[in-house]
C-alpha cells in the first residue's frame, strides 16, 4: 500500500477520505501494472529526455516589455486586488 | 582543547544580463513592484521557457576566471517546491549537469596563500521578494526577480578562518566584475553568500555537525556571523549547553546572533527531473575560446600593465584595480587623455574624495570621462589651475556640466595670455619698487608677496607656477 | 452526410472555415480555463500562436469547447470520458475543424467512433506557446475534421517554427499533399499481431480491410506494446504534477476562501479546484519523482521510452496500422494511443469499414497517412 498522504502533501493537496480511497484504489492499481516495466532490460539505455535531436535553441539577449504592469496584475483574485497593495501580490504572513 | 573551524560556501551570483533567463522581461534592478513582469515569470501557464544566451556565455566566463571544467554537454532540470516567490512551484536550475565543476580561486590573507577549491558552478534562475506587510499582517509579492539568471558557485569545505572567507569573496567579486559576469552589489543583492559551517577537534578527521548560515548582507556581517556562529558551535562541543543539530540558520545583524529558522525544509524532496523543453547546450572548443578571447582585461592583468608599463606605482595601481568600476573610468579617460599619472593622481585624489562625499562608494561613481577629462586637458595645457579643475570636476560629477563651456561662461580660464600677464607684472612691479630692491639684493621671499598681489589682480585665474616663472623673468630682465 | 450552416438568404456555408479550439488553448482577453475549475476566471493575456496563424490566415474562431481537466484522459471504468466539445461541434457541423492536445489519445478514438477524423501532428512542428501545458514532451495541437484536406489546411496555417516555443523543428513552412490513390497502393503497411489480438471485432475488420487496400501489408511487431500504458502514465503524470504546481491561487485563477496560514491557501485551494483524475495524476507524480522512486519509475520509463521510439521499423513500413478501439478497461486502451504521443510521430485517427483505425507513421512523414487516406477515399 503506497502511503498516500506523503505524496498529498508534496502535491500540496488535502483529501477527503472519500477521494483518498479511491485515488489509493487506482494508485495500487497503476503501481501494479508498473511492475512489468522490472522484465525491461534497460542496462546502458540512456534515459530519453525529448524526443527531439536538437541542442543550443538559444535566445538573444533582447528584452521585450510584453504586458504592462495592470495587464499582469488583473487576473489576481479581486479581493485581495493588488491595487490595495502598491502593486504587489498578496499571501498569509509567511514565517520569516 | 583546540579546534578547527571548517566552512564551505555557496555563492549566488546575478548575471549582467540585459533580460531574464527564460523570458524577455528586464532583468535589471530597481523597478517598482512588479513592472518588469510577464505571464512565464508570473507563472501563467502557456510560455514555454527558452533559454537566454547571453546567460550561457556569462556562465561561460565564470567557468573560465574558475579555472574550471566545462560540462561540454549542459542540462537544465526542475526543482519542485511552493513558496510564494517561486511562482510556476518549480525552479528551472541545473542538477545532473552544472556548467562547470573543479575550478579553483586562490585567496591571500596575512596569514598566506590558500587555494580554494570550487565543487560546482551551475546557472539556475533567481526567485521573487517577499515583502512583509505589518499593518495586514500579510506578506506581499513582487517578481521582478524571478527567473534572473544566477549563477550559484559552491565550494568545497576549504575555508578555515573568515579572513579566507571575505577574501574569497572580495577576489570571485573581483573575478567576476572585471570579467563583465555581474557588478556583484551585495547591497543591490547581485551577490550573495551562504556560509556551510562546522566545528572539529584540531587534527580530526571527521567533520562536526554542519549548519547553515543566512541573510547576511554585506562583508562586514559574513565575518560577524562565523565568529558567533563557530563560537556558538565551540561552546556547545565544550560545554554541551545545547546540541548541535544539522540547520539552516539565520543571522540577525541587529541582535548579532543566529536563529534556527523554523520553517526551513530541511527534509524537503524536490522531486528534481530532467525539462524537456530545454534542449541540451553543447559548448563546443570554439564558443570557450571565443568567449576567452573576448574577456575583458582582467585585475591582475591590469595591474601588471599599469606598474610595468604605464610606470604607475604599485599603491594607486592596486587602489584601480582593486574596483571594475575605477578601472573602466581610468581606461575611459585615459582614452581621451593620454597621461595615466595625471588620470590615477585626478581619480584617487579628487574624484575618489568627491564621491565620498555623496556617500558613493568605487563601485557606485558615475562620472561622464570624456568631459573629466577635459577638465585634466585644461589644467595640464595651462588653461585653468588646479583649484579650478577641482571646482569643475565637482560640478561635472553633480550637474553633468560641460567644462569647456563654463569655463568661458564663467571667464575662470587662466590668463595665459602672456600679454595681459605682462602687463600686470609690470604694473605690480612699477607699485612696489622697494620690494623690487630687496629682490635684487638677494631676497627670495619677496616673490610670494609678488605672486600674491599678481593672483589678486587677475582674480586667481592664473596658474600660479607660470606667473612665478614669468615675474622671474621680467624682473631679472628689468635693470633699474 | 455534410451539414453547414447555411446563411438563409444567400445559402452560402457560414461556417466553412470555421474553427473551434479546444479550451486548452489561449485566445487574449477571453476565458480559457483549460477544463479546471481553478482556471475558472483566467483571462488570457496572449493568443497562442496558431491562434495568430490562423487569424492572419483569414479563418474564423467560433469559440472554445470544453475537454477533460487538462485533457488527463480517464484511467478507470467507473469514470468514462466525457465526448471532447470539439468532436460535438465538428460531427454537429457547427464548424469545419477543432484544435485539440490530444496526448492522451481521447480525441482521436472520438473523432474515430462519431464519424471524423483526426491529425495528431508530428511533435515539434506546431507551436506550444498559448498551450495551457499537461505534458511538456509530449503537448501537441492536432486537427478534428470531417476529412483530412480540411485537417492538412488547417494545419498547414498553424504548423511551423516559433521562437517562442524552444522545443520545435526548424522548418519554418510545412506543407501537406497527398499522392494519388495509385502511388498510395505502394505503401507499405506494418499490421502489428500482438495488438490486433487485442481488438475488438469491429476493430480487428476495419484493420484487415484497410490492410487490402495496399500491395503491401506484413506483420510487424510493437515489442514494448505491454508496457506502453506504463510508460506513458509514468511519464505523463510526473510532468502534469509538475506542470499544475503553478496553481496556488495567488496570482490568477480559482483561491480558496477557507484559509488563515498560507499552506491552507495551498492546500484547500487545490484540494477544492482539482478534479479526481487530476488529483491521481498529482499524487502519482510526485510518487514517481520522489528520490527513492525516480530510478526505478521515473528514470527507467524515460529509458523505455528510448527503447519504444528506437524498436520501431520504418525502413520495413511507412504506416503503422492500430485499430482505434480495445477491449479492456481505458487504462489498457491508452496504449493504441500511446506509441504516437510517447514516440512524438504523427498520427491520423479515422474511421473505417464500421470501425475505426490509427495510422502513424514516421516524423514528418504526415504525407503518408495523407496519402494513405486517399487510397481509402476509393
Amino acid at each position: 500500500m503506497l502511503n498516500i498522504e506523503n505524496y498529498e502533501a508534496m502535491a500540496k493537496l488535502k483529501l477527503p477520505d472519500n477521494e483518498r480511497e479511491w485515488i489509493n484504489i487506482r494508485a495500487d492499481m497503476l503501481i501494479s501494472s508498473f511492475a512489468e516495466l522490472e522484465k525491461i532490460n534497460t542496462d546502458d539505455v540512456n534515459p530519453m529526455v525529448t524526443v527531439l535531436d536538437l541542442q543550443n535553441i538559444l535566445r538573444e539577449d533582447i528584452t521585450v516589455k510584453m504586458l504592462s504592469r495592470e495587464e499582469i496584475l488583473s487576473n489576481a483574485p479581486e479581493q485581495y486586488a493588488p491595487e490595495q497593495y502598491d502593486g504587489y501580490f498578496q499571501v498569509p504572513r509567511t514565517l520569516e | 582543547m583546540k579546534y578547527e573551524v571548517v566552512m564551505g560556501l555557496e555563492v549566488h551570483i546575478e548575471l549582467a544580463t540585459e533580460s531574464k533567463l527564460f523570458c524577455a522581461c528586464s532583468a535589471k534592478f530597481g523597478a517598482d513592484a512588479n513592472e518588469n513582469v510577464c505571464p512565464a515569470c508570473a507563472g501563467m501557464p502557456g510560455m514555454p521557457a527558452v533559454t537566454n544566451k547571453r546567460a550561457v556565455e556569462l556562465g561561460i566566463a565564470a567557468a573560465i576566471v574558475t579555472n574550471s571544467e566545462i560540462t561540454r554537454i549542459m542540462t537544465f532540470d526542475k526543482k519542485n517546491y511552493f513558496y510564494p516567490d517561486l511562482p510556476t512551484g518549480y525552479q528551472i536550475t541545473q542538477w545532473s549537469a552544472p556548467i562547470c565543476r573543479n575550478g579553483w580561486v586562490e585567496v591571500e590573507t596575512s596569514a598566506g596563500k590558500s587555494k580554494i577549491t570550487l565543487k560546482q558552478i551551475h546557472i539556475e534562475e533567481d526567485a521573487g521578494k517577499l515583502v512583509h506587510d505589518t499593518r495586514t499582517n500579510t506578506s506581499l509579492v513582487d517578481f521582478n526577480r524571478t527567473s534572473v539568471p544566477l549563477v550559484e558557485i559552491v565550494s568545497n569545505p576549504d575555508f578555515r578562518t573568515s579572513d579566507e572567507v571575505i577574501a574569497y569573496l572580495i577576489k570571485l567579486r573581483s573575478l567576476l566584475s572585471f570579467a563583465g559576469v555581474s557588478d556583484c552589489k551585495m547591497q543591490e543583492g547581485s551577490m550573495r553568500c551562504d556560509v556551510n559551517i562546522s566545528v572539529r577537534e584540531a587534527g580530526s578527521a571527521v567533520l562536526g555537525t554542519r549548519t547553515e548560515i543566512k541573510n547576511m548582507n554585506s562583508l562586514k556581517a559574513i565575518a560577524r556571523a562565523i565568529e558567533y556562529e563557530s563560537g556558538r558551535h565551540i561552546t556547545a562541543l565544550e560545554t554541551g549547553c545545547e546540541t548541535l543539530i544539522q540547520e539552516t540558520r539565520r543571522w540577525d545583524d541587529n541582535a548579532g546572533e543566529t536563529f534556527a529558522m523554523r520553517e526551513k525544509e530541511n527534509a524537503t524532496d524536490y522531486r528534481y527531473f530532467p525539462n524537456p523543453e530545454l534542449m541540451p547546450v553543447y559548448i563546443s572548443d570554439e564558443w570557450i575560446n571565443e568567449v576567452r578571447e573576448s574577456l575583458p582585461e582582467m585585475a591582475h592583468e591590469k595591474y601588471l600593465r599599469m606598474t610595468e608599463k604605464l610606470g604607475l606605482t604599485e599603491y594607486d595601481s592596486k587602489i584601480i584595480t582593486g574596483s571594475k568600476n575605477l578601472s573602466v573610468i581610468f581606461d575611459e579617460t585615459l582614452k581621451f587623455f593620454n597621461k595615466p599619472k595625471e588620470v590615477v593622481n585626478w581619480i584617487i585624489v579628487d574624484l575618489l574624495s568627491i564621491a565620498k562625499g555623496d556617500n558613493k562608494g568605487e563601485d557606485d561613481i558615475v562620472i561622464d570621462c570624456e568631459k573629466f577629462a577635459k577638465i585634466m586637458n585644461m589644467v595640464d595645457s595651462k588653461i585653468i589651475n588646479r583649484t579650478v579643475g577641482k571646482k569643475l570636476l565637482v560640478k561635472v560629477f553633480e550637474d553633468g556640466i560641460d567644462p569647456e563651456a563654463y569655463v568661458k561662461e564663467n571667464e575662470l580660464g587662466i590668463a595665459a595670455d602672456t600679454g595681459f600677464l605682462e602687463h600686470i607684472i609690470r604694473e605690480i612691479i612699477s607699485e612696489n619698487e622697494k620690494s623690487v630692491a630687496e629682490y635684487k639684493n638677494g631676497n627670495q621671499k619677496v616673490i610670494g608677496f609678488f605672486v600674491g598681489k599678481i593672483m589678486k589682480k587677475c582674480e586667481g585665474r592664473a596658474d600660479p607656477q607660470y606667473v612665478n616663472e614669468l615675474l622671474r623673468k621680467i624682473l631679472d630682465n628689468t635693470d633699474l | 452526410m455534410d451539414c453547414f450552416i447555411t446563411d438563409y438568404k444567400t445559402g452560402a456555408a457560414l461556417n466553412s472555415g470555421c474553427v473551434v479550439l479546444e479550451d486548452s488553448i489561449m485566445q487574449k482577453g477571453r476565458l480559457t480555463t483549460a477544463g479546471s475549475k481553478i482556471l475558472e476566471n483566467f483571462i488570457s493575456p496572449f493568443d497562442a500562436t496558431v491562434v495568430s496563424r490562423l487569424i492572419a490566415n483569414g479563418k474564423k474562431i467560433l469559440g472554445k469547447t470544453k475537454l477533460n481537466e487538462f485533457g488527463i484522459g480517464r484511467v478507470s471504468q467507473d469514470r468514462p470520458d466525457d465526448i471532447s466539445g470539439a468532436v460535438t461541434a465538428v460531427a454537429d457541423g457547427v464548424a469545419e475543424t477543432g484544435l485539440c492536445n490530444d496526448f492522451s489519445g481521447t480525441v482521436r478514438r472520438q473523432a474515430a467512433e462519431h464519424g471524423l477524423c483526426y491529425i495528431h501532428p508530428t511533435y515539434g512542428t506546431v507551436s506550444r506557446y498559448g498551450l495551457i501545458p499537461a505534458i511538456s514532451s509530449m503537448d501537441q495541437i492536432g486537427v478534428v475534421c470531417r476529412d483530412l484536406a480540411a485537417g492538412f489546411d488547417i494545419l498547414s496555417v498553424i504548423a511551423g517554427s516559433d521562437p517562442n516555443d524552444g522545443a520545435m523543428y526548424p522548418d519554418k513552412v510545412y506543407s501537406y499533399s497527398a499522392a494519388s490513390a495509385a502511388a498510395g497502393k505502394n505503401l507499405k503497411l506494418g499490421v502489428p499481431r500482438n495488438v490486433l489480438d487485442l481488438a475488438d471485432e469491429a476493430g480487428k475488420s476495419a484493420v484487415m480491410e484497410f490492410a487490402k487496400q495496399f500491395d503491401t501489408a506484413e506483420e510487424c511487431e510493437l515489442k514494448y506494446f505491454c508496457v506502453y500504458s506504463q510508460v506513458m502514465y509514468i511519464l505523463g503524470c510526473a510532468e502534469i504534477s509538475n506542470n499544475i504546481n503553478r496553481y496556488d491561487g495567488i496570482k490568477f485563477g480559482y483561491r480558496t476562501n477557507n484559509y488563515k496560514t498560507l499552506n491552507d491557501l495551498y492546500l484547500n485551494t487545490r484540494t477544492e479546484a482539482f478534479g479526481l483524475d487530476t488529483k491521481l495524476a498529482a499524487v502519482m507524480g510526485s510518487m514517481v519523482l520522489s528520490q527513492e522512486q525516480y530510478t526505478p519509475y521515473y528514470e527507467k520509463a524515460m529509458k523505455i521510452r528510448r527503447l519504444i521510439k528506437e524498436s520501431l521499423e520504418f525502413d520495413k513500413y511507412d504506416i503503422i496500422v492500430l485499430p482505434s478501439g480495445m477491449k479492456g478497461d481505458p487504462y489498457k486502451q491508452n496504449a493504441l494511443y500511446a506509441l504516437a504521443t510517447l514516440a512524438g510521430l504523427p498520427s491520423v485517427s479515422m474511421p473505417y469499414h464500421g470501425g475505426g483505425i490509427h495510422l502513424i507513421a514516421n516524423v514528418k512523414n504526415e504525407n503518408a497517412l495523407y496519402t494513405a487516406w486517399e487510397v481509402t477515399k476509393q
